[in-house]
């Protein structure tokens, strides 16, 4: 990287059977030598997803696989309740570039469901990927919930185009 | 010719720090993440921007995963 330049860096986090608070710090080692620099993750792993609080969305992953050669799947709807006894908004943290785009309710009453719609882009509907997105709340803990979408793309006679994983820059 | 001799060492002395002060740098800008909860037997992910904030060519050479 040129003086100046800036790169990316995706950490992808398996949360495989994982349960509670986890933390995770990769090592990024460059040619500035040690001590080399990491990056932070946290996350809370919880093996009930359909009963968190004080939000509950539904599906919790979301699958937006295509096994149709014709028809086309680039839309999924899903919904977010507030279990909770106070109004919620809802904030848009992290989502990944290019590959689809979010409708979120900005605010969920006490006690309610709203609906959110995620979209693929034109350009990632012919891809398989493993991704996430994450929104934040306003309630005493700011809490963070990550919902998975994982997209894989297949027609009859073709093997799966496996989703990308592990980390680049 | 101690005119030529300082001169040479004047050179090689500014060479030498020039030398000593290009130094790559990586600087994350955000480097914690926090995803809040998430389910079991996912694959979640998060984009961190890392910079070349030296003066000279910085090399990612691995990354190692925690």
């Amino acid at each position: 990287m040129a003086v100046g330049d800036s790169t990316r860096l995706e950490i992808i986090f398996n949360t495989k059977r994982y349960r509670n608070k986890m933390t995770k710090k990769p090592r990024i080692e460059t040619n500035e030598g040690p001590p080399h620099k990491s990056v932070t993750i946290i996350t809370n792993v919880v093996a009930r997803p359909d009963s968190t609080y004080p939000l509950i969305i539904k599906p919790y992953k979301l699958d937006i696989s295509q096994f149709s050669p014709t028809k086309v799947r680039d839309e999924m709807k899903f919904n977010i309740t507030n279990v909770s006894d106070k109004d919620l908004t809802v904030t848009l943290i992290s989502k990944p570039e290019g590959v689809f785009d979010l409708q979120l309710p900005d605010r969920v009453e006490a006690g309610k469901s709203a609906q959110g719609i995620l979209k693929l882009r034109p350009d990632a509907i012919e891809t398989s990927f493993e991704k996430s997105f994450t929104i934040e709340l306003n309630d005493d803990k700011t809490s963070r919930f990550t919902i998975p979408v994982k997209r894989t793309r297949r027609t009859p006679g073709e093997p799966a185009k496996k989703a990308t994983a592990g980390h680049g820059h | 010719m101690k005119k030529t001799i300082l001169i040479t060492l004047l050179a090689s002395l500014i060479f030498g720090a020039c030398s000593i002060s290009a130094a790559p740098r990586l600087l994350i800008e955000n480097d914690q993440f926090n995803f809040g909860f998430a389910p079991q037997n996912s694959k979640i992910s998060h984009i961190f921007w890392l910079k070349s904030a030296g003066d000279d060519s910085l090399k990612i050479l691995k990354v190692v995963p925690g």
